[in-house]
């Protein structure tokens, strides 16, 4: 039987960002101020009791700042004892006056403290929180947790088993929206809840070594058509979010419900198993409204989208989880090798793509059916990049996971200028005739066949100047090996006598944003039974070629990826 | 020129909507404007209500409910 859970998270931010700064307008900055800590209860309040009210459990999560604020704790202690909420610990919301005393810092982001100030940072809310609770908080969370952190606080409090640990595909994209003003540069990490490696937060861990030892959760859940190409922050499980993105009309907003039924639908693709996550911070309905949305219809987004999580539940369709129970139930569940599958398609712009989206502790990647299947994404989980962040380290506020392709960010298909942009695709040729699959538009269909995730696109009709071909393309993907085996199959041809040749390409790159960097060290190689050969590039736009190949492979030392293509047949 | 404050609204400028960045813009009482500081945009509420329609246009299944997946 399908299982479709759910994680609410509701936080008590007693200064959240957006309110306090509509208080200050005209003021100078005060943290202490009552009218904004007293908004800011009352909208936590608020959210709890819709919850409630719809029969549904919570995880609250306090902040830093909430701990020091007896209201906050009275309302966290009567909850989690009337209804079961779960109480844990965030690192959002930890800027109040008592912070700013400790640690002489305006910085709003935990993994853009240095290492040194973020171990300090994790003794000083931990203890704090033990102070008032009596008890370590079991789950924790951010915008983003990267593993060093999560490290620290599993070596210094082994009980911790779940973690809000990245915001799906906030990148460049993210920070472009937010006018260059929002660091979540945390492109490349799964898009529904994994175990990850200890070496790299975004990274599904291998095995038991690897395992880092909490459940992570992304914040919130997201479209993954909407969001590839667009801000994280107009379109997911957040309705403020979805009214930012002014994905509504005359207040009415189904977008919620679709995004909602589609990751319910994503058990099709995952033994059975789905997942949803609601995290708002209580900035997002503010009594002064937010953007063009004012505060009735705020609260009507939020009243709606819970309505809609309690009814599922109360027809049995959804179990409300706290989040520590979620991660015992998710572990019972998971091995390490099972991948995480979905074939996405279009809720928002009407034109029925579709995308197929695949991960494991090998790798992620996605194939757009709008490009015959072509793979715009693919990040190289395998190499378990170290990758630190925050003031001090190489990356600094960069902690996306690097990618090998990335066709939106490296142009893909068609660059608009000469050359080819990041994309794995294939060309068909007849003759002086060749056309790329990227401009075959198609659909998929998904099934399985034992641990083999199969993703099989409907065929394209390919049409050369005197013949008309057509070939279809299926992906299989066996379980716990890192292997993709793609099969290009001619299936029709006006002229059955026809010879085609299949350029099968992958046009790579490496990187975490739109700009290129310095591929001089990556190793290109061709081996067959007599021959090795390798070109080091070197911008020399250099071509080799050999028969009877038996392995293509691009080392990419840069991010410690090597990618392989083998022939067969 | 008046002070630029905040509208009754905080409404973001319609031209940097367009192209997803998210940019609050001030109005002018005086001459009952909202201007942009990023992309000189300036207009009234009248004019900035027309321009977030036709942002919406993109969602076409905007008012859709989908219930097939």
């Amino acid at each position: 039987m399908a299982k479709f859970y759910l994680n609410i998270v509701h936080r008590p931010e007693m200064v959240p960002e957006y309110i306090q700064k509509e208080a200050e307008l005209g003021k100078k900055e005060d943290l202490t101020r009552g009218s904004v800590l007293q908004e800011s209860l009352d909208i936590f309040r608020i959210q709890q009791q819709l919850a409630h009210e719809n029969g549904l459990r919570t995880t609250i999560q306090m902040t830093y700042a909430s701990l020091f604020n007896s209201e906050a704790l009275a309302i966290a202690k009567n909850d989690h004892e009337l209804y079961g909420d779960e109480i844990g610990l965030t690192f959002l919301g930890i800027q109040c006056k008592e912070f700013r005393e400790k640690f002489h810092s305006k910085e709003l982001a935990i993994w853009l403290f240095s290492m040194e100030d973020k171990r300090k940072i994790v003794e000083e809310v931990y203890g704090k929180f033990q102070e008032v609770f009596g008890f370590i908080p079991t789950s924790t969370g951010s915008y983003y947790m990267d593993a060093e952190l999560v490290n620290y606080i599993k070596e210094k409090y082994p009980v911790v088993k779940a973690a809000i640990a990245t915001c799906w595909e906030e990148g460049p994209k993210a920070y472009r929206n937010a006018n260059n003003s929002w660091y979540t540069l945390l492109d490349g990490g799964p898009w529904n809840p994994w175990i990850p490696s200890k070496r790299n937060i975004h990274c599904i861990a291998s095995n038991k070594e690897d395992d880092i030892g909490i459940v992570a959760i992304p914040h919130l859940s997201r479209d993954l058509m909407a969001v590839f190409d667009g801000p994280g922050s107009y379109y997911g499980t957040h309705p403020q979010n979805i009214l930012r993105g002014m994905v509504y009309e005359n207040g009415e907003i189904p977008y919620f419900k679709n995004i909602v039924d589609q990751y319910r639908s994503m058990h099709k693709y995952n033994r059975g198993y789905a997942y949803n996550m609601m995290f708002v911070g209580p900035g997002w309905m503010s009594k002064s409204g937010r953007w063009e949305a004012d505060y009735a219809l705020l609260l009507k987004s939020y009243k709606e989208g819970m309505a809609y999580y309690g009814e599922l539940k109360k027809n049995g369709d959804l179990e409300d989880l706290t989040m520590s129970e979620f991660a015992d139930v998710y572990r019972q569940d998971h091995s390490y090798n099972r991948p995480e599958c979905t074939l996405w398609k279009d809720i928002l712009y009407g034109s029925k793509r579709q995308m197929f989206w695949f991960a494991d502790p090998w790798m992620r990647f996605c194939l757009d059916m709008n490009q015959g299947g072509a793979m715009v994404d693919l990040r190289p989980y395998a190499a378990k990049l170290l990758r630190p962040c925050g003031v001090g380290t190489s990356a600094n506020q960069d902690a996306s996971y690097p990618f090998l392709v990335q066709s939106l960010y490296r142009s893909g298909f068609f660059t608009h200028y000469a050359g080819e942009g990041a994309v794995k695709s294939c060309k068909i040729s007849y003759g002086s005739e060749q056309v790329d699959l990227c401009t075959c538009r198609t659909k998929a269909s998904f099934s399985e066949e034992g641990n083999t995730r199969i993703v099989t696109l409907d065929p394209v009709s390919i049409e050369f100047s005197n013949l008309t071909v057509s070939l279809q393309t299926i992906f299989r993907l066996d379980e716990g090996t890192g292997q993709i085996e793609i099969t290009r199959k001619i299936i029709d041809s006006t002229d059955p006598g026809a010879e085609f040749l299949l350029d099968e390409y992958i046009t790579g790159c490496y990187g975490t944003t739109e700009y290129p960097e310095d591929l001089s060290g990556v190793q290109l190689c061709l081996n067959s039974e007599k021959h090795n050969d390798s070109i080091f590039y070197e911008y020399k736009c250099r071509e080799n070629e050999i028969r009877e190949v038996q392995r293509v492979r691009a080392i990419v030392p840069q991010v410690d990826a090597l990618i392989e293509m083998i022939p067969d047949g | 020129m008046a002070q630029g404050r905040k509208g009754k609204l905080n409404y973001r400028c319609p031209r940097c909507l367009m192209r997803e960045i998210d940019m609050d813009m001030l109005y002018d009482k005086d001459l009952d404007e909202y201007y942009c500081l990023r992309c000189s945009f300036t207009g009234n509420e009248a004019k900035v209500k027309r321009l977030n329609a036709q942002f919406r246009e993109k969602y076409r299944d905007r008012q859709n409910r989908i219930t097939e997946f």
